[in-house]
């Protein structure tokens, strides 16, 4: 069955304030898509509108050739993973697991079969008697996820499922459901403001922000040419920097001069060099700034360096070279190409 | 070492306990000795009279049964109408408001007022059959009849809006993603209503059911006001008894028979929850 899924036009318009302004996203079959942004950009009202848990105010919501959006979530068979798990508390683990093949009439030894492969599937199929209260918060999840692909949902929903979680069980959960996701192959949205679990999890990333959506990409595209600062900044660290742009070239402030990647764009607000893409090294005679402070972090080092006015972020991986001190006059090597950075104008400044 | 914490615990739960023992415990121990005392002053230490008079005589035991109808009807409608309504409040922010207005106004009206209220609506003659008879409708006789039903009618009006206010605290508090998920998962509003949210306001519906079902079985003003002439609760029995017969024993037998039954009562209903919940735990080992 094809569960491509089409938002067209969708608002959402609370007491005093426009959450949703006319959203237009299409997920194709089977691909993992997150929402990310800032908190209050829509995208969780993106999410519930398309479980049909909050009502759109205008707009349409298809799912291949049918019209979805006045149907009430029981009749659209989605299944959506919550922050808070939402388990029932009063119900044993594989109670919650068959409660959405007991509400489709499923035959009751088909729902003991499908519930112990739904629990088998997130590695909890010893834990199928007990209460969800008896259950640490990564195993809930678990529960819920299970409860979700049990009954073979059209569409599999996630409103900042690891957020709840510490950083640990984040990362481990994080890749068993990108592991069953593609076993499985189920249309996905993703909500999340987290955007190394974004670029971890998603084929495609819509970043959103005040109720539109900024620009959308794969995690590659997106982190390595985004169109706007706000994209560029929201998605890991980057340095925005102000340089003398003539043509296809332009002069960084303290003189080295590059090639653009993309000179064609209009309006641009500065040129983003991501701190990792710097290469810095002790000056031995003329230097380009000088090391203001330094953060070593295992695996990496950070940088902050003042050049020419500027303060630069230069990220240098473990082991490469001595950690540079407080003060060291420094080198500065800029990737052969930089990338023009686009200020994003909301609908409402262009109208 | 021992003794001197064993005083500093009784020293730190007087304040509480000793309030209990002292305007609790007590009286209550008074009324149960002195039902087992005779009459007058030149009453007999100890004797049965009282308990056997009560148990013996079928106006006393009619009126014990009255009592219990009393108490069990008015809880058993005012629930059927306080869990709907407590359901509809979490819908939506509207109805919120809506039922939320609605439910109160009978708080603030005291239980006399209450019965009056009910007397000059329902009382032949009354508002109702006023507006009723020229439709050709009939009213059946519902004050001063002998199920009571103007006493329940008034007992429940009353206490609807306090088990409202319990119950749907406690589904208040039922996590809005919970509700969300059972309907994610093709549960209906009435399935949600059933599997989900009487099972977890199932303590808030006890607590409701327990403060009406105690209130109604000692009300003496709504069933005096509106109850029959025959049966009597024992709470107007026990009146009569002692304000106008002086036959105080009888009356302290009478109050401690009543306890008796609550607590009897209560803890068939603590059972009947019990074992409902147990049955469900069975069906989850069995499943």
């Amino acid at each position: 069955m094809d569960t491509t899924l089409s938002i067209r036009r969708l608002t959402k318009q609370f007491d005093n304030t426009r959450a949703l302004k006319g959203i237009d996203l299409e997920v194709p079959a089977g691909r993992f898509v997150t929402l990310l942004g800032p908190s209050g950009c829509g995208k969780t009202t993106l999410l519930r509108s398309i479980a049909g848990i909050t009502d759109p105010t205008t707009g349409e919501i298809w799912l291949a050739d049918k019209r979805i959006d006045a149907l009430a979530p029981e009749n659209r068979n989605f299944g959506m993973v919550f922050q808070t798990y939402a388990l029932f508390p009063h119900m044993s683990v594989e109670k919650n697991v068959a409660f959405g093949l007991e509400m489709r009439n499923v035959a009751k030894p088909e729902i003991a079969t499908r519930v112990a492969a739904a629990l088998e599937l997130v590695g909890l199929g010893q834990h199928a008697r007990r209460l969800p209260r008896q259950l640490s918060g990564g195993q809930q999840q678990r529960v819920a996820l299970a409860r979700a692909i049990v009954i073979e949902p059209d569409v599999l929903l996630f409103d900042e499922p690891l957020s709840n979680l510490d950083a640990k069980l984040r990362d481990s959960l994080r890749e068993d459901l990108r592991t069953m996701q593609r076993k499985l192959g189920t249309t996905s949205i993703y909500v999340t403001h987290d955007q190394s679990e974004a670029m971890a999890l998603a084929d495609e990333i819509v970043v959103m922000k005040d109720g539109e959506i900024v620009e959308r990409g794969t995690p590659v595209d997106l982190y390595r040419r985004p169109r706007f600062r706000f994209t560029a900044e929201f998605l890991g660290l980057t340095n925005v920097i102000e340089a003398d742009i003539s043509g296809s070239e332009c002069r960084l402030p303290w003189g080295a001069v590059r090639k653009i990647e993309n000179p064609a764009e209009r309006a641009s607000e500065g040129i983003a060099i991501r701190p990792e893409d710097i290469g810095i090294d002790a000056a031995s005679g003329e230097a380009d700034g000088v090391v203001e402070q330094s953060m070593f972090l295992g695996a990496s080092t950070h940088y902050w360096v003042s050049a020419a006015g500027q303060e630069l972020r230069v990220i240098t991986a473990g082991g490469q070279s001595d950690i540079l001190a407080t003060g060291q006059p420094v080198k500065l090597t800029p990737p052969p190409a930089l990338h023009l950075l686009k200020t994003f104008e909301p609908v409402e400044a262009m109208a | 070492m021992k003794p001197v914490r064993l005083t500093t615990i009784l020293l730190c739960l007087l304040p509480g306990v000793g309030y209990l023992l002292v305007f609790f415990g007590m009286p209550l121990v008074r009324v149960v000795v002195n039902s087992f005392s005779g009459r007058g002053a030149d009453a007999a230490g100890f004797t049965l009279d009282p308990w056997i008079t009560l148990l013996t005589t079928p106006v006393y035991l009619d009126g014990l049964r009255f009592s219990v109808w009393l108490a069990i009807a008015p809880t058993a409608l005012s629930l059927l109408i306080a869990l709907p309504l407590s359901a509809l409040m979490q819908a939506n922010e509207t109805s919120r408001k809506f039922f939320g207005s609605l439910y109160r106004i009978p708080l603030v009206v005291p239980g006399i007022v209450a019965a009056f209220l009910v007397l000059v609506m329902l009382d032949r003659g009354g508002m109702a059959s006023r507006i009723l008879t020229p439709l050709g409708i009939t009213l059946p006789r519902l004050v001063r009849d002998e199920w009571g039903l103007g006493a329940i009618i008034a007992s429940s009006w009353k206490n609807i809006p306090f088990m409202t206010l319990i119950i749907s605290g406690s589904m208040a508090a039922i996590s809005k993603d919970v509700l969300s998920a059972a309907r994610t998962l093709g549960a209906s509003r009435l399935t949600i209503l059933w599997r989900i949210q009487l099972p977890l306001a199932q303590p808030g519906i006890t607590a409701a059911v327990l403060l009406t079902f105690i209130s109604s079985l000692g009300s003496f003003v709504v069933p005096n006001l509106l109850g029959p002439s025959y049966p009597l609760p024992l709470s107007v029995h026990m009146y009569t008894e002692g304000f106008t017969k002086g036959n105080w024993p009888l009356v302290y037998a009478m109050g401690t028979l009543l306890s008796i039954v609550a607590v009897g009562v209560l803890l068939t209903y603590y059972a009947i929850i019990g074992s409902l919940s147990q049955s469900d735990a069975q069906k989850r080992a069995g499943a």
